[in-house]
């Protein structure tokens, strides 16, 4: 099965890997908890090319599942936080909800202010890590039935979803009582899992996401070299032609749409474990669209290029925020690397490298693989 | 025997005009029907009505004797219709393998799709498929960079892998060199009596070399049915090539 192209593939994934889990060799906690950051935006691209690069369809709302997963996380890890035991009763009650009851509201996670009884299940942390995942799964299902049943496609996917993450922003924002507004979900308890509680700043925090990315990255990879993956692509060329082999193509756009919701979701609810809150800023436009840059800019046909772009992106302008005088500058440095890398590199960083390859490969490659096909 | 594909007075009424007007023919198991037509005659409009792609507003479409008429496209395609438009259209993305591949799967669901090797039976029948088209040479390439008569022949190669019952091909040698349109005649040959075919074509030349029995179009009716030298000589089709003194 494993000719030099489909090796050199495995070889960059396992190098990305070992390189992954070396780190802590090298770093001290402060700054592996702020990679650990940049390896959830790594998860966020690496879900933004699974539907971008391999379905077509462009997600300008995907902050919505990453939003989903980090407020479900958080709702759980709030309840365990130490402020919300303390509030005089025997269930948890977020803080914030204290000062948003409406005099004489009983002291209950119940019913102390309204809705708030949606907050009982998360007492349990594994709701919130349950939730996080399968809620933006299940809606993306949904969406992707209604969506892509309709046959809808190419920028009107884009402005549909783009408009439904600012619905959802404008709805977080406005239920204070229930949401904390503006102010997001903070002073956050630690998830705790068979006893060991995870410090954000602890080195197993950092393997849980490093874990976590690798094993992402390796099932997606995967996901997309199966039957179905090379169908979705096929829907991607021309979703007539392969509407006309039979295929429901609504089922496959939906189906990687949904798959791409949960890795977003899982994203969001790792960057809680790491940063300690949740903020409505995840559901602003701009940031759905700086996880589109990261994808174009590593390669939105790679899921290991989209997750190195976003994670590459992040450290730069981690490195740059540390120069006051290009702090102003970032935000048209990064809109000038998108556009260099759209008109130059059309495949982003990994399909420049990609092609390096091939051409060094060369001939014994093409060789090799027929081969393989021979067999 | 039933016949592989029956059309029963089948019409398509767009607000008020009638593009295709009442047609019913029988095309028979492994049979190679041509249409003829001049422009705007409604041949592209059938074989939208027979695959789905425009829904009939009256009559049946009968496959394999089971009724499809106002299924979904792909629905309609299980049921073994397989067709090539005017434009070819492959997976540019792809290489020419894996467009075959893609038109291999026997089964269409996410599910059963997550899998990744084919079977023995069906590796042999790719190499099979991708010998009959010629393209053995380019399995590896991408079918973006094919050439144009390439391109045909692998959309041709995915509608035998896919082994559809019954394949509409509309003007299969639209925009070949001779060479290439001789290449075209003998791979749909290869395709008779396996599959049952309509072929709609205006190259009389080559309608010679393929057809069996040829149906014409006009103004959305059958205007006659007949062999190759019965049609030539029918003097209301003549008429209705007025001006290109018959069928050229
Ligand atoms: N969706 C539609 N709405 C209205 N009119 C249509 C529609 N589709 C086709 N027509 C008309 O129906 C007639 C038949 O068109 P059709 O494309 O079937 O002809 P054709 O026989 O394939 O011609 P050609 O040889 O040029 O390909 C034309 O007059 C066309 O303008
Ligand atoms: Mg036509």
């Amino acid at each position: 099965m494993a000719g030099p192209l489909t090796n050199y593939r495995f070889w960059a994934y396992a190098g990305f890997a070992i390189l992954l889990l070396a780190l802590p060799l090298v770093g001290d906690e402060f700054w592996l908890n702020r990679v650990a950051k940049y390896l959830c935006y790594g998860m966020l691209g690496a879900a933004v090319a699974l539907t971008w690069g391999y379905a077509g369809v462009l997600n300008l709302g995907q902050g919505l599942f990453f939003g989903i997963g980090a407020y479900a996380m958080a709702m759980a890890l709030k309840l365990k936080s130490y402020t919300s035991l303390q509030q005089g009763s025997d269930q948890p009650v977020p803080d914030f909800m204290l000062w948003n009851a409406q005099p004489g509201a009983p002291t209950e996670l119940c019913c102390i202010t309204p809705g708030s009884w949606m907050w009982l299940p998360f007492q349990w942390q594994w709701t919130g890590v349950i939730v996080a995942v399968v809620l933006p799964a299940i809606l993306a299902g949904i969406m992707g039935r209604i969506i892509f049943g309709q046959r809808i496609s190419g920028v009107f996917v884009s402005i549909i979803t783009l408009a439904l993450v600012l619905l959802v922003r404008l709805v977080v924002t406005d239920a204070q009582p229930l949401t904390n507004g503006f102010n997001g979900l903070t002073d956050l308890g630690w998830l705790t899992v068979f006893g060991h509680e995870f410090d954000p700043y602890a080195k197993g925090t950092y393997y849980l996401v490093a874990v976590a990315l690798i094993l992402v990255l390796g099932l997606s990879r995967l996901l997309v070299a199966t039957r179905a993956g090379t169908i979705l692509q096929a829907t991607r060329d021309s979703d007539t032609r392969a509407l006309y082999l039979g295929y429901d193509v609504p089922a496959y756009q939906t189906f990687f749409f949904a798959v791409s919701a949960a890795i977003a979701g899982l994203a969001g609810m790792l960057y809680v474990i790491v940063s300690e809150f949740a903020s409505p800023s995840f559901l602003e436009l701009s940031f759905s669209i700086t996880m589109v840059v990261w994808a174009a800019v590593g390669g939105r046909g790679s899921i290991l290029g989209a997750a190195v772009g976003a994670i590459l992106i992040n450290m730069i302008e981690a490195h740059v925020s540390e120069t006051e005088s290009l702090v102003e500058a970032w935000k048209a440095i990064i809109g000038l690397l998108f556009v260099v890398t759209v008109i130059y590199l059309p495949k982003g960083l990994a399909g420049f490298a990609h092609e390096r390859i091939a051409r060094l490969a060369g001939p014994r490659a093409a060789l090799q693989l027929k081969e393989e096909a021979g067999q | 025997m039933t016949a592989a594909l029956m059309l029963d007075g089948l019409a398509v009424d767009f607000s008020g005009f009638r593009a295709v007007d009442g047609v019913s023919m029988a095309v028979e198991q492994g049979e190679l029907r041509v249409l003829l037509g001049a422009n705007g005659a409604g041949k592209t409009t059938l074989m939208d009505l027979i695959s789905g792609k425009t829904r009939a507003t009256e009559g049946k479409v009968l496959v394999q004797g089971r009724d499809v008429t106002g299924l979904r496209e792909h629905r309609i395609a299980r049921a073994g219709v397989g067709r090539k438009f005017q434009i070819p259209s492959v997976f540019s993305g792809l290489t020419v393998r894996q467009n075959l591949e893609v038109a291999q799967s026997k089964r269409p669901s996410v599910w059963s799709n997550l899998r990744f090797a084919l079977g023995m039976s069906e590796k042999a029948r790719l190499g099979e498929v991708l010998e009959l088209i010629g393209l053995e040479a380019e399995a590896e390439r991408e079918a973006g960079l094919l050439s144009h008569g390439q391109t045909q022949w692998l959309e041709l190669g995915m509608l035998m892998i896919q082994d559809a019952s019954v394949i509409l091909l509309d003007e299969p040698t639209a925009g070949m060199t001779q060479g290439e349109t001789a290449k075209t005649a003998e791979i749909i040959n290869r395709l008779k009596g396996r599959h049952t075919l309509l072929v709609v074509e205006h190259d009389m030349a080559f309608v010679r070399d393929i057809a069996e029995r040829i149906t014409v179009l006009h103004l959305g009716r059958v205007l006659a049915e007949g062999n190759v030298a019965f049609i030539e000589n029918h003097p209301e089709v003549k008429a209705a090539y007025l001006g290109k003194q018959g069928i050229a």
